[in-house]
């Protein structure tokens, strides 16, 4: 009756609209219970361990080892003498940095009063537009959806998809994230959300207010995921436009998300 | 045996892209590495080959990343249905012609990623590091997807060779 390729012409376009109709619905649904996504996370997830593990391991020996043999090579006279002290000093060094860090993840845990859960960054999202991890703590370690992800320079996501032992968390920096948030020096009231370059927008700020580049910007608790006070970044871009009740804020969060490696989840927020 | 060579290439693919890629500066913006095996697998292997790898990959892509479930489905799957549509009038598994393919095959899964987007946040604001992102994956693209394509191709010869070699002896 109708010419085939008129056929396959109104297929595609069915298609096309099923498929936007379908991304959609899932778009929406994004934070239901019981997502698909828990299967595959939790059969990659422990290959993404292994990996993560063996490539900090490579880096540890490349950055403390290898570069230090280097350094003993223009000194060959003493080379045997002080290649054994150069192995120790780098296990040292590498304890004590380690001993920082955790000290200052454990200096921040006490500060916060909800009960927290260490947890390492086992990978990171394969698509440059969207901004998650996977951590190593999962519903067995007592993470639930919703819980708040914090290190000690500020908040760092939110808990969105959980399996038995790992889990994947939204970052702040991500589109699909808000945080309800306000401003330190005058407590004016907005929302953070994830923009572009790392970077996040303080959304819905009432013209009114004075805000400067600068200024530091914390979660003030209301959105009943992140617990009060804890930093999120300062702003480093105001624009007023002429019309409008909302000015344009620019926040950079004082997380830097490249490197995360080691994150507190907040069991009881 | 194919579908355990296409796991097995997929599961890699997956592993290096989230855990070693991030820590490396050069691979900052670097393409979706599934891309160029989905083109792979449309230009050299049937459909019934390819289809539940593409499926498979695609959900678990999908669980990995923070975007609206279906988003890498949907692009494989339309990737796989571009690039098998275009080999029906193009001679395209001449190797002047890969670069162009897989270039295009990442800059539409850019178009599909970005679309979706504005779409479902009608509010966000694309700034020109996008565009730079995009230019630089598909920068990437023409000089490295052929190679991938020559190497998955290369491997999956040498695959079927021992596989022929262990059952001869067997038998």
């Amino acid at each position: 009756m109708f010419p085939k390729k008129m056929v396959m012409i109104i297929g595609v376009i069915i298609l096309i609209v099923v498929n936007i109709i379908g991304l959609s619905v899932s778009n929406r649904r994004y934070l239901s219970h019981y997502g698909p996504g828990r299967i595959a996370i939790y059969l990659i997830a422990p290959f993404q361990e292994a990996a993560s593990r063996s490539i900090r391991f490579v880096r540890d020996v490349w950055g403390h080892y290898f570069f230090l043999v280097k350094v003993t090579k223009e000194n060959d006279n003493y080379k045997k003498a002080l290649s054994q002290a150069i192995e120790k000093n780098t296990k040292y060094k590498e304890l004590k940095l380690s001993n920082v860090r955790l000290r200052s993840l454990l200096k921040f845990q006490k500060a916060i009063t909800n009960l927290a859960l260490a947890a390492e960054v086992i990978g990171k999202d394969p698509s440059p537009w969207f901004k998650t991890i996977i951590i190593d703590k999962g519903k067995d370690d007592g993470v639930e959806k919703g819980m708040a992800v914090v290190i000690p320079e500020g908040i760092a996501g939110q808990v969105i998809e959980v399996s038995s032992d790992y889990s994947k968390v939204l970052l702040i920096i991500d589109y699909n994230s808000s945080v309800d948030a306000l401003v330190q020096r005058n407590r004016a009231r907005g929302i953070i959300k994830g923009g572009s370059e790392d970077r996040c927008l303080f959304k819905y700020v009432l013209r009114k207010h004075d805000i400067t580049i600068g200024d530091t910007v914390v979660s003030s608790g209301l959105d009943g995921v992140f617990p009060k006070g804890l930093i999120v970044g300062h702003v480093s871009g105001v624009v007023r436009p002429n019309s409008g009740i909302f000015q344009e804020v620019s926040v950079t969060p004082y997380v830097d998300f490249e490197k995360l490696e080691e994150v507190l989840v907040l069991l009881s927020s | 045996m194919t579908f355990c060579f296409h796991f097995f290439i997929c599961l890699c693919l997956v592993i290096f892209q989230t855990t070693v890629m991030p820590y490396l500066p050069l691979f900052d913006r670097f393409y979706d590495l599934l891309s160029p095996f989905v083109i792979y697998l449309s230009l050299f292997h049937s459909v019934r080959d390819s289809i539940p790898v593409i499926l498979f990959f695609g959900f678990v892509m999908d669980s990995l990343s923070g975007g609206p479930f279906g988003l890498y489905l949907t692009t494989y799957v339309w990737l796989f249905v571009g690039v098998r549509w275009i080999i029906t009038f193009l001679h395209v598994g001449d190797s002047f012609l890969l670069p162009f393919v897989v270039a295009a095959g990442v800059l539409m899964q850019n178009c599909i990623f970005i679309g979706t987007v504005a779409m479902l946040e009608p509010g966000s604001r694309f700034s020109s590091a996008t565009i730079n992102t995009v230019g630089v994956q598909v920068f990437w693209a023409i000089f490295t997807g052929p190679i991938f394509l020559m190497f998955f191709n290369y491997f999956h010869g040498r695959w079927n060779r021992w596989l022929k070699k262990v059952f001869v002896k067997k038998s």
